[in-house]
């Protein structure tokens, strides 16, 4: 009874959140954005037939027929069924180096915002300096030697210190919300840490944290893109850096003809990004209470 | 005071991380430089003994592996601090050498390219800002948001398609073309010029988004703040206005921004380089990669670190300059 | 007595018109309305006089003195006139002024103060780029200006070459709102707006200033209109008050009478509502109901529906202006009726005699404190901590209290005097840096270190509870108001059942008036107003059921009508739940309306020191410590006859706490005190009244050092108040109630 009332209560609570958010144009496009790429690597994936050396001849122009849409590269590959069946992977590698990203940032950036202190001191240093790591030849160098293939791994690789900045964000916020009164009267209370940052911290945080996870998320693009298309880490699968690349050592730069095989890679690569900035952007009436309390109250003394 | 002296040491404790990290991966990676260069000199050199192997490891890589672990750690970092890179395998030349060579132009494009992104973040900002609403504020945000979401290696890409394959305007490869003398003379400033305003564009055009619309944000908000409507009943001038007292309150916080910048475009050298055969830090150490040349890859990661390390602490000085209230340190909060 | 500026003025000549303000309204366009926060104003400024304007906040008394500069931010817009008549030249329509016109006039003729100092100056500039640029912009001489800059900023007990030199951010909030003061007259301007200049201030530092004020309109002839929602504040201040009520002005008049006699029934319940040491304690008494909504039609007297005596016609015609006596004019229909029949409280004597004593209280002690020191490192990053560079903020120093079973113990002292910290320490949030905190007789922090004792660690935490100032940010923006009740009823007693909670957490809404209850425990905070937050967050630690809530400024941020109805709310509570009160506030009416009422005690205190503690009637009336008595004189009585003068102290600012001074603590602002007073300092001795101590050398027989010491400085402040220069035993028998400057000359 009570259980289901209170599932009830935090769903309700939610949607009303989500609700606020789905007002903003932005985060309606970005959402559908993201959508259109998790049914590409879920459902795609199965209505699409894997590419292959037979799809068609060697550089099919795009647009020419009902067959291979997106045109054909040097192997006679269908583009457009490997820009689907690379996306599963990188979703994967999205999920992983977000997960990572934004879990160690928001455990770092809440436990050294609440905790303070000498904690405090230690985990900001040392977010400090990840954060000025330059992080791409970093991961160049570990991927360059170490060579991972999971997805996952590869996710996580590149997202190494990319948990720096989100800790330094989260904890920020939560300096000003361990101030508010009703935190010190949890505590006054008795109500222990644990129930604290999870009761009266961690859901003001929330849409903060999902704008990391976001911004995360699209951080490994950028990042697995450019190592794949720079040839670092080991190639099983298709994938847009991959194609990237091929399409570039196989001239579609130097010639007008070609550049099809790299404009669609590309293009997928700039939208889904895009999709991404727009969903952040839209939470932000959602993370931006003032913003919120403007809206309903209207001009004051 | 204190705001400097922090900031110094987190800078040089950045320093020694990045150090720590080149020596672990050079030492301690199963499969690393270590293993790999001793098997690459017993394959070439079948009669070597081990101890002369040894030494030819710790000339290219910097690390003597019969010796035990710390004393290795000291060693490789005298020779660091002491600007011993060790020696290419790939170029048969000194690591310091080649890089002393590629910092300049590395420098100059990125460092252009960098100061160039944030003067338009700035006035583009407060522009949207003082124009918040107008049409022209719906525009630009929005292709500021487009940009945003290019990674700067695709504008790269596309750059080179529409500049130099299609319109042929601007060269593709090198610092220079090799028919015109190095000097200080103004066809070989213009040559130059021209070999590196594709790399810079690509950075500008990628990066001045996210700034811009910072920018912007801050200065709505500053719009708003009590101070410029006391400055304004004071009836102060408007550029005064702009100038000392919106500007300068809402550069600050974007400031910071800035400053992560650094680390990530500094960062980028490695594919932009690549990309544009332009012959900086970036592109040896990605020559490093490729040819497994572990002396090369490492001392340009250092060399990638160092340069951002200083560049953070040169923008983390002036911000003291620039706000009052860092250097005055801001109350700690208690801890419990 | 001083010179007051009261006096009459010269001719008839002055009493002209300097600004003239003509059916001003503001509009702001919203969506649900267009809404009306200034409505139809016309008010005449007299040259050379200070009026005052007064009304609650949502009165629309901001709008009003942006008006007076056509100040307005948009997208509000201001109609009518507001027509400025310089000494000799041709009248001017500020409303409708071009910008080349207000160039000449804004800030050089009417200028304005207003209320956040600290966001008022840029804060990447110094002090003096804000002169030197408003100087330069309005091209006068930037070295006459500066002079003028350092005159007006010596008048106003600053020092010029420190202040100017400085960052915003490193003067004190007093000192900010003092060089905002004399940036606005830089120019030398005929009329100041002041917007509530001083409502972020403590009430001695409001009286310096004000002070200062009177000294500096005096001497440079200015016009002065100052706007507050603080009425006693500015009783002995203003020569006329006007009083704001709902976007509308609602009566205006000569300062006496609007506050002896005033017409409109909203003046005298206004004036019956603000807690007042010459009001008895059963006369102050809340408006009922709430202002109405600028979106509103705005037919009839707004104060209609709250209003003891409207008829059918308040509601439905405007009431115009009536004559209610010499140059005092009010829009109601009634006022004579209101002269008639709602008393005005302040009129009868003090009746200390028939004082209730309702409190009762144990023989042992709840809570003691012993000997407690709280310290702060001001610590720099981990390098300078090497070196030693660290700074001890003395927060707390040596502080004895012990509060027992249903006790009253209002702590009071200007803002940085430790109070904050000491309650926390009082509730164990804060662990002392040396001595210990006591919960009927068991050493807290020891058992929360692990230490056996009777009572474990987690009952002593939910014996100690508290109310914070901020209502705004007391409750879980995320928690309906039941939800937030239900976690202490769950810490406390863990053994209700969801059923039972929820009956308590009802019964309790009804209890404290937020009905209907059902509908109340589903709202979430941002749908409840500053005093109901405040209710539930009361709720919320009585359902501990604490032995001690430690309410730190719990009613200051209420406006001044709804304190008197939650500060009668605690005591009721207190009486349902036994428990002790530890009430801290920076205002010596709330710490004496609460501590009276129960026979409780009032404390002073002083940069981490208690100076002065004892019975609350006691305190008022007889007090001893000079800083309490200073502290005493701040407290402004509602009195038109009494003049603003010159704060009876040697420093306005207080010492900075990482470096204390030597001695007794107040000696660098105590204008008695003498060079025995630099070297030691005075404990906390108990004097011949019952539980009334004092620590100064004042209280001590003629052998003491002190009376054969030299004064530190000689000082021309009217200090009759601290009473004569003698020992206890050797003063006049008559003495006893120099203290309290009753106005009954």
């Amino acid at each position: 009874m009570t259980r289901t009332d209170r599932l009830e209560d935090y769903l309700a609570q939610r949607y009303e959140t989500f609700l606020l958010a789905w007002s903003d144009w932005r985060f309606k496009l970005g959402l559908l954005v993201v959508v259109t790429f998790v049914l590409m690597g879920t459902a795609g994936v199965m209505l699409v037939p894997k590419p292959a050396y037979s799809d068609g001849g060697k550089w099919d122009a795009p647009f020419a027929g009902t067959e291979n849409l997106f045109g054909t590269n040097q192997f006679g590959q269908d583009i457009l069924a490997m820009l689907i069946h690379a996306t599963p992977a990188m979703l994967l590698m999205i999920i992983g180096g977000a997960v990572f990203a934004t879990g160690i940032g928001a455990l770092v950036g809440i436990v050294s915002g609440y905790k303070g202190g000498r904690l405090d001191e230690v985990l900001m240093t040392i977010s400090d300096t990840a954060m000025m790591l330059p992080g791409l030849p970093l991961i160049i160098v570990i991927g360059a030697i170490w060579e991972p293939t999971n997805p996952f791994i590869v996710g996580i690789l590149v997202s190494i210190n990319a948990w720096a900045g989100t800790a330094r964000g989260l904890r920020s916020q939560v300096l000003t919300i361990r101030e508010e009164s009703y935190v010190e009267a949890s505590r006054v209370m008795g109500v222990s840490t644990p129930s604290i940052l999870r009761k009266d911290i961690t859901p003001q945080l929330l849409p903060l944290i999902l704008v990391n996870f976001v911004m995360s998320g699209r951080g490994v693009i950028f990042n697995s893109v450019a190592l794949y298309f720079l040839g670092v880490l080991p190639v099983q699968n298709v994938n847009w850096g991959v194609m990237l690349q091929q399409a570039y050592e196989a001239g579609a730069v130097t010639s007008p003809t070609l550049f099809y095989t790299i404009l669609f890679p590309l293009l997928t690569i700039v939208i889904l990004s895009w999709g991404m900035i727009m969903l952040s952007q839209g939470l932000d009436r959602v993370v931006n209470v003032r913003v919120r309390a403007r809206h309903e109250g209207g001009p004051q003394e | 005071m204190n705001y400097y002296v922090k900031r110094l040491g987190r800078s040089l404790l950045t320093l020694v991380l990045v150090i720590t990290i080149t020596f672990g991966l050079t030492r301690l990676m199963p499969g690393g430089p270590v293993e790999y260069m001793r098997a690459q000199l017993r394959a070439q050199n079948p009669n070597l003994s081990t101890e002369e192997i040894n030494q030819m490891v710790q000339a290219y890589v910097g690390v003597k592996p019969d010796e035990p672990l710390p004393m290795q750690y000291l060693n490789y970092l005298v020779q660091v601090l002491q600007g011993d890179l060790g020696r290419s395998t790939f170029y048969d030349q000194p690591v310091a050498s080649i890089y002393a060579n590629a910092i300049p132009w590395t420098l100059f494009v990125l460092g252009t390219a960098l100061i160039v992104t944030f003067v338009i973040s700035v006035t583009l900002g407060a522009l949207l800002a003082y124009k918040e609403g107008s049409r022209v504020d719906t525009v630009v945000s929005s292709i500021s948001v487009i940009m945003n979401s290019v990674p700067y290696y695709i504008a790269a890409i596309v750059l080179i398609a529409v500049f130099v394959t299609w319109l042929g305007w601007f060269p593709l490869s090198g610092r220079s073309s090799i028919d015109i003398a190095p000097g200080f003379n103004i066809p070989f400033i213009l040559d130059v010029t021209k070999h590196a305003v594709l790399p810079m564009l690509s950075v500008i055009l990628t990066g001045f988004g996210a700034q811009t619309l910072g920018m912007r944000g801050n200065s709505v908000r500053v719009l708003g703040e009590d101070y410029i409507r006391v400055a304004q009943l004071r009836m102060l001038p408007t550029h005064r206005i702009a100038m000392r007292y919106v500007a300068r309150n809402a550069i600050l916080p974007i400031y910071t921004g800035f400053i992560i910048q650094i680390a990530f475009i500094l960062g980028g050298s490695v594919i932009l380089e690549e990309i544009f055969r332009y012959p900086g830090v970036g592109f040896y150490f990605f020559n490093g990669i490729s040819s497994r040349d572990y002396p090369l890859m490492m001392g340009g990661f250092l060399l990638i670190s160092v340069a951002v390390v200083l560049a953070v602490l040169i923008a983390d000085l002036t911000y003291g300059i620039l706000d009052p209230r860092a250097s005055s340190g801001g109350g700690d909060s208690e801890a419990y | 007595m001083s010179k007051t500026i009261q006096h009459e003025r010269e001719s008839d000549m002055n009493e002209e018109t300097i600004l003239e303000i003509r059916n001003a309204s503001v509009t702001f366009d919203m969506d649900r309305g267009t809404s009306r926060v200034l409505n139809d104003v016309s008010v005449d400024v007299k040259r050379n006089e200070i009026l005052g304007i007064v009304g609650e906040s949502g009165s629309g008394k901001s709008m009003f003195a942006d008006s007076m500069l056509n100040a307005v931010v948009e997208p509000g817009n201001l109609s009518g006139e507001i027509i400025y008549h310089p000494e000799d030249g041709q009248p001017v329509d500020l409303a409708n002024a071009d910008r080349e016109t207000m160039e000449k006039y804004r800030w050089k003729e009417v200028s304005m103060v207003f209320q956040g100092a600290m966001s008022s100056f840029n804060p990447t500039q110094k002090i003096k780029d804000h002169f030197t640029e408003t100087i330069k912009a309005h091209d006068h001489s930037l070295s006459e200006g500066m002079a003028h800059a350092r005159e007006l900023l010596t008048k106003l007990h600053l020092d010029p070459e420190r202040v100017l030199k400085s960052y915003p951010h490193e003067l004190s909030g007093g000192m900010q709102q003092r060089a905002l003061i004399a940036l606005s007259l830089v120019l030398k301007p005929r009329v100041l707006v002041m917007d509530e200049p001083t409502a972020a201030l403590d009430l001695l530092m409001q009286r310096s200033i004000l002070g200062l004020l009177a000294e500096l309109q005096e001497e440079y002839g200015l016009t002065v209109v100052f706007i507050t929602h603080d009425l006693p504040l500015v009783a002995g201040l203003a020569d006329r008050i006007g009083v704001m009520y709902a976007f509308e002005l609602a009566e205006i008049g000569p300062a006496d009478q609007m506050l002896e006699n005033p017409a409109h029934p909203y003046t005298r319940d206004l004036l019956n509502a603000v807690p007042n040491l010459n009001t008895p304690l059963d006369e102050m008494k809340p408006i009922e109901g709430s202002s109405p909504d600028p979106v509103n039609d705005h037919t009839g007297c707004q104060y209609a529906s709250r209003c003891s005596l409207a008829t059918s016609k308040c509601h439905s015609t405007d009431p115009p202006f009536e004559q209610a006596g010499d140059d005092h004019e009010t829009a109601c229909f009634h006022w004579e009726r209101a002269r008639e029949e709602i008393p005005m409280a302040i009129h009868d004597d003090v009746p200390t005699s028939d004082f209730a004593v309702q409190g009762k209280q144990s023989a042992e002690p709840v809570v003691t404190l012993d000997d407690v020191d709280v310290h702060f490192e001001n610590k720099g990053g981990f390098l300078s901590q090497l070196r030693g560079e660290s700074e001890t903020v003395y927060a707390v120093n040596d502080i004895d209290l012990d509060i027992y079973e249903n006790d009253v113990v209002a702590l009071i002292g200007e803002s940085g005097c430790g109070k904050s910290t000491l309650g926390k320490t009082a509730i164990g949030i804060q662990r002392p840096t040396d001595g210990s905190l006591d919960y009927r007789g068991q050493d807290v922090w020891e058992t929360r270190d692990g230490g056996s004792g009777d009572v474990s660690f987690n009952e002593i935490r939910q014996s100690l509870q508290l109310i914070h100032q901020d209502p705004g940010s007391s409750l879980n923006p995320n928690m309906s108001v039941a939800k937030a009740l239900a976690e202490p009823l769950k810490q406390a007693q863990s053994d209700l059942s969801f059923k039972d909670r929820r009956e308590r957490i009802l019964g309790m809404l009804e209890y404290v008036g937020l009905t209907p209850a059902k509908d109340y425990a589903e709202r979430y905070p941002h749908q409840l107003s500053g005093g109901e937050k405040q209710r539930v967050a009361l709720i919320r630690a009585l359902f501990m059921n604490p032995d001690l809530i430690f309410a730190d400024e719990a009613v200051s941020a209420l406006d001044v009508s709804l304190r008197v109805e939650m500060m009668d709310l605690m005591l009721e509570l207190q009486d349902r739940f036994n428990t002790s009160y530890l009430f801290i506030s920076h205002n010596l009416e709330n710490a004496r309306y609460l501590a009276g009422k129960t026979d409780g005690r009032i404390g002073v205190m002083y940069l981490g020191n208690i100076v002065e503690i004892g019975p609350a009637e006691e305190m008022i009336d007889n007090p001893k410590h000079p800083y309490t008595k200073v502290l005493r004189w701040s407290t402004t009585d509602v009195d038109p006859d009494e003049d603003v003068e010159e704060p009876p102290i040697r420093g306005i600012d207080i010492p900075d706490p990482v470096d204390p001074p030597s001695g007794c603590p107040f000696q660098t602002r105590c204008p008695k005190a003498r060079e025995q007073c630099t070297k030691e300092a005075p404990s906390l001795e108990a004097s011949n009244v019952d539980g009334h101590s004092v620590a100064c050398f004042r209280e001590q027989d003629g052998d003491h050092p002190y009376w054969d010491s030299e004064p530190v400085e000689e000082v021309d402040l009217e200090t009759d108040i601290f009473g004569p220069d003698l020992p206890p035993a050797a003063r006049p028998e008559t003495d006893t109630g120099s203290g309290s400057q009753t106005a009954d000359d």
